[in-house]
């Protein structure tokens, strides 16, 4: 369990949230068929000033890669909306799938995918959750 | 021995206080409807249970739940041997007019297809600044015009009415999947010209998941009960309701004294537009056999039937020689897919008699009448305005010397366009695409999907699930296929699989 509280969003954040996703078994078990990554952007707000993008690198079930980007970077998917959203979700104020449906967070790849991997989604959720976290 | 069909549900588990009371009305072949009289006790206990069942599902369920679940409704449903699908064959044709071939080829084998897990909208609401040119969107393009200025937005309604228009099959089972996409409860108000449908559907997610189908009421009342309708509205976060002229003045009023949003649909006009470059000599018989199909869909009662058509000069075949094609492959399509109770004998026949005269008197008018007087094409250059069209399978055409040329006749017509049936080529369909979108027109369909929505498109400018918790300014515009030209191959393959000549008499 993570003792310290850490600014949320960096690269520290994004390097504990790895560590603990790979400690997280029920993630390794639901997620055991995902093959794919992410780039998480965080978009600016009235709290957020400047465009703030995580890479993850999801392999069924564990997380093999996870930093904050520097410059340009591709992905399968990339899962983005504004800071206020994020912050929403990692305090579990918000479900991935209802923000999607509600256009406050939006998907390039295929978001069918990350449908069928809802549970997936929601442990990635969770272990975010976990995490203290200051804004 | 006498048929009764409900045409209401809730939760059987509710109790009322009285008995509750029930009407009946034979509607022959040996079928009756029964529908519940409606008291205020009665709604406040429909209204009670599915806003207790909305959350007791949102607090043990999720979305992908119930996805899953409208999958296998739809399974159900596909399946021609399913028992509420016997019941609807049996009732639809009595109660609607359309005629079984109709309900069962267009209506059920199209519409449980758009209702399937993956073609079911996941994302509700796109950026307007990433859409102000045509771009992809599902297997087509969109763009949006105006500005996203929010007028209402609620991301958590807890109460959805619908009121559905009887012209619209299957309209009712669309608004409930909706709903449970942004986890609201929902009352549909049925139509008294197809009453039957919603509550079969209701009944179907009762046997796959029985607390989702909970969240559902549907109630069938009139339109004048003022009780009914006061009680609802104040009962409702958002009420959606398609409907004519009467409709829309009546439920605005009720929605404004009520303060609840309304997203209403009314009158549209639609049309088709036929570019040159498809009047080639091979290729002119099958745009006519695709626009054959627009013009019997639904017999034309849909605010997405062609009420004209707009035939470009200058290909092979003139507008004239069209119509003549297009009345050879109405008759075809006719016996496949025939008219139903509800013929319009009277609007074909008064059609004819209009348009004989004008042809007689020497106007530049051709008539290509059935000889049986179930559809009518008519040839007209003498009035070059758009005009409705008397619908039940009574079609226009008219001549444009230039696609672009429609804009002025349409224009006039602003936020009452809707469908634009086309035979365009790609190189040219953007352009026009454009000038139609920013006149007022929400759907450009290649011929003979009209009729056929696809769940990414948006419905008369708005996408149908942002619609259920954010309202603005902005008029999105779609077209249906990325590449036109594949589309039409595809949709004459679509269309010979209903049309085949094995219908057509045999020569002899």
């Amino acid at each position: 369990m993570v003792k310290s509280i850490i600014h949320f969003p960096s690269d520290e954040w994004i390097k504990i949230f790895k560590e603990e996703l790979n400690k997280n078994t029920t993630y390794q078990e639901v997620a055991k068929d995902w093959e794919g990554d992410f780039l998480f952007v965080i978009t600016p707000d009235q709290e957020l000033k400047k465009e703030t993008v995580f890479y993850i690198d999801l392999w069924h079930g564990k997380c093999r890669d996870a930093y904050l980007v520097e410059g340009e970077k591709t992905a399968k998917f990339v899962f983005k909306g504004p800071y206020s959203n994020w912050k929403k979700l990692i305090q579990k104020e918000l479900d991935p799938i209802r923000g999607l449906i509600r256009g406050l967070f939006t998907v390039d790849g295929d978001s069918r995918v990350i449908l069928d991997q809802a549970k997936a989604a929601q442990e990635l959720v969770n272990t975010a959750s976990k995490i203290p976290v200051v804004f | 021995m006498e048929h009764l069909v409900d045409c209401f549900f809730w939760d059987p588990a509710i109790s009322f206080d009285t008995e509750l009371s029930f009407t009946s009305e034979d509607i022959g072949d040996g079928i009756s409807l029964r529908k519940p009289v409606f008291t205020v006790e009665v709604l406040e206990k429909i209204i009670d249970r599915i806003k207790t069942a909305r959350q007791e599902y949102r607090r043990t369920r999720d979305i992908p739940a119930v996805f899953d679940a409208i999958d296998k409704v739809n399974e159900l449903w596909r399946n021609p041997n399913y028992k509420g699908r016997k019941i609807a064959r049996n009732v639809l044709p009595i109660v609607t007019g359309f005629s079984i071939e109709m309900i069962e080829s267009w209506g059920f084998d199209y519409f449980f297809d758009i209702l399937k897990k993956e073609n079911l909208p996941l994302a509700g609401k796109l950026q307007a600044q990433n859409y102000r040119e045509f771009l992809p969107c599902g297997d087509g393009l969109v763009k949006a015009f105006g500005q996203p200025h929010i007028k209402y937005l609620n991301y958590e309604p807890e109460v959805i009415g619908h009121i559905c228009a009887g012209n619209i099959l299957g309209l009712a089972a669309f608004e409930m999947v909706m709903d449970k996409l942004v986890d609201a409860a929902t009352w549909v108000k049925v139509p008294s010209e197809e009453p039957v449908f919603g509550a079969l559907y209701a009944k179907s997610i009762e046997e796959i998941d029985p607390l989702l189908a909970h969240t559902i009421a549907v109630l069938p009342f009139n339109s004048d009960n003022i009780m009914v309708q006061e009680f609802l509205f104040s009962k409702s976060n958002l009420v959606r309701a398609t409907g004519g002229e009467y409709a829309r003045k009546n439920l605005s009023e009720l929605a404004a004294k009520h303060k609840v949003p309304l997203a209403g649909h009314w009158h549209k006009f639609s049309f088709i537009t036929i570019a040159r470059e498809y009047l080639n000599k091979t290729q002119a018989q099958e745009i006519a056999e695709l626009t054959s199909l627009d013009v019997c869909a639904w017999d034309q009662q849909g605010c997405f039937s062609p009420q004209e058509i707009y035939v470009e000069i200058g290909g092979d075949v003139s507008p004239k020689d069209f119509a003549g094609l297009l009345a050879v492959e109405i008759e075809k399509t006719t016996r496949a897919l025939p008219k139903g109770r509800n013929s319009g004998k009277m609007q074909v026949l008064d059609g004819y008699y209009q348009y004989f005269t004008k042809e007689t008197m020497g106007e530049s008018v051709k008539i290509f009448p059935s000889k049986t007087h179930q559809w009518l094409v008519i040839y007209d250059e003498s009035n070059p305005n758009c005009e409705p069209s008397p619908l039940f399978r009574v079609i226009r055409v008219k001549p444009v010397a230039d696609i672009m040329d429609i804009l002025q006749k349409v224009r006039p017509l602003g936020s009452f366009l809707q469908t634009v049936g086309v035979a365009i080529p790609q190189n040219r369909l953007i352009s026009f695409a454009n000038v139609i979108g920013q006149a007022g027109a929400t759907n450009i369909r290649t011929i003979s999907g009209m009729t056929l929505q696809k769940t990414w498109e948006p419905w008369d400018g708005r996408f149908p699930l942002q619609e259920l918790f954010e309202h603005d300014s902005l008029h999105w515009v779609s077209i249906d296929t990325k590449d036109i030209n594949t589309e039409i191959k595809t949709a004459l393959q679509r269309k010979r699989l209903i049309v085949d000549d094995r219908l057509l008499p045999k020569k002899s």
